[in-house]
């Protein structure tokens, strides 16, 4: 009814009629024909929306934890596995999302066409037709399930491969009917004929309701997921202070990747010893998986990059080499250890990675920008990001299992002498953020006599409890002991169940070191010297 | 297997297409350089064998569009093309022929480059074809270097004469909690695969041991024994093998240009009789670490490394600290090499004999191997330690056992690690692994041994495209010569790891083992 009436040439609007009327009826019109468009052309809309726009940063994140390159010799880590094929054709089609509105498309386009063929070969009659759309928003809904698993142990591969293997299915499926029946194909840019106006709401509903469901449960039980995604994204293109706006935005979102990237922004920003707590570091569990299926801490999204970026070369490589022992090379590792490799003068090995690199498609910018570098040290040493590196670089060597585990912004327990004013305030604020008191106290030496920044100010005042008059040897110090003292004589209620009171404490305490001191990161644990890892074989 | 292959034919098929082969033509007009041909890998001044599959390369002249090599022995010639990526790969059956008639001699080999204002000819480069062969087969596992984790990796076999190569094992492709499983350590019997055997670790683990077409899978548990048999060598004669028991661990550097550490708490050396599956200590002691075995071609010897690390303890401190002490000393750690007489006939060992005292000079050996006429022990030196493969000092060195001249295979090593090596029947060639390309992954070269005991420069194994010694993300690990061919077929090996329990081989003291477990033996140097 509503269909025919839309046909029919609108009546002259009265000129006495006043702007309002005309515009509520523009409005409501446009909304009208909006809402009339086909359902297919809506859900194209709708999931490109998502995929291209919502999801975007997570798909991104995928590519960036997948390879491809023509190369079957290379990729033969991938192909060795079952529905090797399917894996890569599938990190093929996902090197489309370096441009996340086109790697959307594609998959849009993929979705939409398998909801059509769905139609088609199930020969759905009008308020079936709704079924229709049931194996795309399947598809939508499994990958928000399973959120960062998606990509955290690089089965890449099967983000287009399943849509890929279905709609061939599909396909052939839709041949086979059409070799047989004649059947014609539905209508992909208009309404199907007869579909009553019931009908077509019905499916816009049905589309409508569960891509909402789909987000909302996105972000009702995985927010982290896309903030996560978007963090390692800008850490890529070292959008430091992107970083630190989106970490502050969602503060009371606890995560060790969050922080890390947090951390290394503030680090390279300088400013790690004044803004490190405004954000809460509780570290809430995630929902990753590793390799055996079991709960995973995540620390695969972040340990490469935190060594890297805490001057801690060697152990960024180590894990990156971890990584790509078990997951094969990806384009993130391989970047990673490009640079590691540059900064430690390797050259013949940054020359491998990048030959490697230089055959996926899309990564000719990367490419371009670190080729230079090659036996290059002073184009290394003049590169911003590597030059602040650097400063914090160890002077001397010692293991990796000397150190407190993971290297997140280095727990440089070892570490007594530091290339640089930078990496002593890295060093105090990892004592701090250990809350190790007695190695921060042995690290103020340096500054005595300064006016310290507010973190370690506030950190000097709680270390007085271990060494009375401490506070004596800083200046500007005084005006926070009234603060501090306020502070503890407030917190005294909520001392008995610590645990308990801190996430309601945290808006409050925001930024406030002795609120995390007291309160924040009470599962960390203190391990100090760990021994020699051994085993009753050989090694490799 | 065979989907892969299918796959790895239709995408080759595909590359053939879309690329064109250059042709191989002389240029009729070109000008001399007097610059040299940069050519990768470097197969400038090698000696080859005469049975080495083509070693193609790359040119690398980023001004020129195409390029032709022109290779000519006694009375053959060669031509070969390229075009703007550089890649000359030649023809095998031409390459064969080359080769054959250049026995003895040299090859000479002229490259062109095409570039803007015409053909270039660069100087030229000889190499050396040597009278002798090499064995077909070099047999390797492929892992990613060093680090603590693995997952896909596996034993190959390589056919040096051509570039086939083929799994001898390769563990679980698809991650598996119950199924992951490393494979290691890999041994023939004096260069025949009638006699070998490997480690798995983990889920199924085990020594299989092949003979006679079949596999089992054994084990050395027992209370005297520290943990399973680590660095084997097969008896010559009986059917014997030396092993090494060796508790150990690894540790990362955090600002080294040596990433790893790998460090034993404790070592000793069994010998297990495949026949009746017993094993007995050789030496058994708790101070001295003795490590990597290696029989003589006549059997009669055992040598091996041999480090004291009491004094290296603080004597207050109880034994469970000694890998934390060890750690703190890694770089005090030194090996000498040893040997000790063995009779095959009574199976009694003599005792401890100090071969190369590397200790004064503040060096460390490892990986000892004779060569197969007896006369020549090669091994590697470096600074400290025994895992030499993450040494950067580590260098190949031999000990002439008429002379007792210890000297560097100078011409053989690098400036960067040069370790694990194993000798080729006719003891006129060597293959040994090197971190020299790129520092970090390891590649195998082949060196000539003359026989006045000098090594030549040698050549990383070729690859039909050259460039694969980039674009490969493993290394090569542990390579072993074979004359023959391995003959089991994986599935077989497969099924022995997968489907049968290691037998539990009895332990047999052995009478003259050397037994001392909280003092010195006479593989240790002697004190003030």
């Amino acid at each position: 009814m509503q269909q025919k009436s839309s046909k029919q040439p609108r009546k002259a609007a009265p000129k006495q009629a006043s702007a309002s009327f005309k515009k509520k009826e523009s409005i409501f019109s446009f909304q009208l024909s909006v809402a009339k468009l086909p359902v297919l052309i809506v859900f194209f809309l709708l999931t490109w929306l998502w995929a291209g726009w919502y999801y975007g940063s997570v798909f991104y994140i995928s590519r960036e934890y997948s390879l491809w390159v023509a190369d079957p010799r290379i990729m033969n880590f991938v192909l060795n596995q079952p529905y090797g094929i399917l894996r890569y054709i599938g990190r093929a089609m996902l090197l489309l999302y370096k441009f996340p509105w086109l790697g959307g498309l594609l998959l849009a386009l993929m979705l939409t066409a398998g909801s059509w063929l769905t139609d088609y070969c199930l020969r759905l009659r009008g308020s079936w037709r709704a079924i229709q759309y049931v194996p795309s928003l399947l598809y939508m809904a499994v990958v928000t399930w399973h959120g960062l698993d998606i990509f955290f142990e690089a089965r890449t591969g099967f983000i287009f491969g399943i849509p890929l293997l279905a709609l061939i299915v599909l396909l052939i499926c839709a041949l086979i009917i059409r070799s047989f029946s004649r059947k014609p194909a539905p209508a992909f840019f208009r309404n199907p004929e007869g579909e009553t106006v019931r009908q077509h709401f019905l499916q816009l509903g049905v589309v409508l309701v569960v891509m909402a469901a789909i987000v909302g449960f996105d972000m009702w039980k995985r927010p982290y997921v896309r903030v996560i995604c978007r963090l390692l994204d800008m850490e890529y293109r070292q959008d430091w202070v992107g970083i630190q706006k989106l970490a502050r935005a969602n503060s009371t979102m606890s995560n060790r990747p969050m922080a890390c990237s947090y951390a290394i922004a503030l680090v390279q920003t300088g400013q790690i010893a004044e803004r490190m707590y405004d954000i809460r570091l509780d570290y809430d569990s995630l929902h990753v998986h590793g390799m055996d299926g079991m709960h995973n801490n995540a620390s695969v999204l972040y340990v490469p990059e935190g060594n890297y970026y805490a001057g801690f070369l060697e152990s960024s490589q180590h894990a990156c080499m971890e990584q790509m022992v078990m997951t094969g090379p990806t384009i993130r590792l391989l970047k990673l250890q490009i640079k590691c490799a540059l900064m430690r003068e390797e050259w013949e090995l940054a020359e491998k990675y990048l030959a490697i690199l230089r055959r996926v498609p899309f990564e000719s910018a990367f490419v371009k920008k670190y080729e230079p570098m090659v036996r290059r040290l002073d184009l290394v040493n003049a590169d911003k990001e590597m030059a602040l590196i650097r400063l914090t670089e160890p002077i001397h060597d010692s293991f990796e299992n000397q150190y407190q585990q993971p290297l997140f912004m280095g727990y440089n327990l070892l570490l007594v002498e530091g290339r640089s004013s930078q990496a002593l305030t890295n060093s105090l604020c990892v004592c701090l953020y250990t809350k190790l008191m007695p190695q921060f106290i042995e690290r103020l030496e340096p500054i005595v006599g300064t006016t310290p920044s507010s973190i370690i100010m506030d950190g000097i005042l709680l270390a007085e409890n271990k060494q009375p008059g401490l506070s004596q040897h800083f200046s500007g110090l005084n005006f926070r002991q009234p603060q501090l003292q306020t502070f503890l004589r407030n917190m005294q209620p909520y001392m008995k169940d610590r645990a308990g009171y801190a996430y309601e404490l945290f808006p409050k305490y925001k930024g406030y070191y002795p609120y995390y001191y007291f309160f924040g990161n009470l599962k960390a644990t203190k391990k100090g010297y760990t021994s020699l890892s051994s085993s009753s074989s050989g090694v490799n | 297997m065979m989907r892969h292959k299918v796959l790895y034919t239709v995408v080759s098929v595909l590359f053939v297409l879309v690329g064109c082969k250059p042709k191989a033509e002389l240029p009729s007009q070109f000008a001399e350089t007097n610059s040299e041909v940069q050519i990768y890998p470097d197969y400038q001044g090698v000696v080859v064998p005469p049975n080495i599959a083509p070693l193609n390369f790359i040119v690398r002249d980023s001004a020129a569009t195409a390029f032709v090599a022109h290779l000519q022995g006694k009375g053959h010639e060669l031509l070969a093309a390229a075009s703007k990526n550089g890649v000359v790969k030649m023809d095998s059956a031409e390459w064969r022929a080359l080769l054959q008639a250049s026995k003895g001699g040299d090859v000479s080999v002229d490259v062109y480059a095409e570039r803007d204002e015409g053909w270039v000819h660069f100087k030229p480069y000889k190499f050396s074809v040597a009278q002798e062969p090499i064995d077909t087969f070099v047999s390797y596992r492929l892992i990613e270097p060093g680090y603590e984790l693995y997952r896909q990796l596996g034993i190959y076999q390589r056919n040096l004469t051509t570039f086939d190569e083929v799994p001898i094992y390769e563990n679980n492709r698809q991650y598996n909690e119950g199924e992951n499983h490393c494979i290691n350590c890999h041994n023939f019997r004096m260069g025949s695969t009638e006699s070998m055997l490997f480690h798995v670790r983990s889920n199924h683990s085990g020594t299989v041991i092949v003979q006679d077409g079949k596999a089992r899978k054994v084990q050395f548990k027992d209370s005297t024994i520290i943990a399973s048999g680590v660095y084997p060598s097969w008896h010559p004669t009986e059917n014997l093998v030396a092993f090494s028991t060796n508790k150990t661990g690894q540790v990362f550097h955090l600002y080294s240009p040596e990433k790893i550490e790998v460090m034993d708490e404790r070592s000793d050396l069994l010998l297990y009789d495949v026949t009746k599956n017993e094993v007995s200590h050789i030496i058994r002691t708790t101070y001295d670490l003795e490590t990597f075995p290696c029989w003589s071609p006549d059997g009669r010897t055992l040598y091996y490394c041999s480090t004291y690390v009491k004094p290296l303890l603080i004597p207050e401190l109880p034994d469970s600290t000694i890998t934390q002490q060890l750690l703190l000393k890694y770089d005090s750690v030194r090996y000498n090499l040893m040997s000790i007489p063995f009779d095959p006939k009574t199976r009694a060992f003599g005792q401890p004999k100090m071969e190369v005292e590397a200790t004064t000079e503040n060096k460390s050996i490892s990986v000892p191997r004779v060569s197969p006429d007896g006369r020549y022990v090669l091994y590697t030196k470096g600074d400290y330690g025994q895992f030499h493969i993450w040494h950067i000092s580590s260098d190949l060195w031999v000990k002439d056992l008429q002379t007792e001249e210890n000297y560097p295979l100078t011409e053989a090593n690098s400036d960067d690690v040069d370790s694990f090596h194993s000798w080729s029947s006719n003891g006129r060639w060597f293959v040994f692994s090197s971190r020299r390309m790129d520092h970090n992954y390891t590649r195998l070269f082949v060196a000539y041994f003359d026989e006045q005991g000098r090594a030549h420069k040698p050549f990383v194994i070729p690859q039909e495209d050259p460039e694969w010694n980039v674009l490969l993300l493993k290394s090569y690990n542990v390579p072993e010569l074979s004359r023959d061919a391995v003959h089991i077929s994986p599935q077989a090996l497969h099924q022995c790891i997968y489907e049968t329990e290691a037998e539990n081989a009895t332990y047999k003291p052995n009478p003259t083992a050397i037994i001392k477990l909280d003092g010195m033996t006479g593989a240790s140097p002697k004190k003030p």
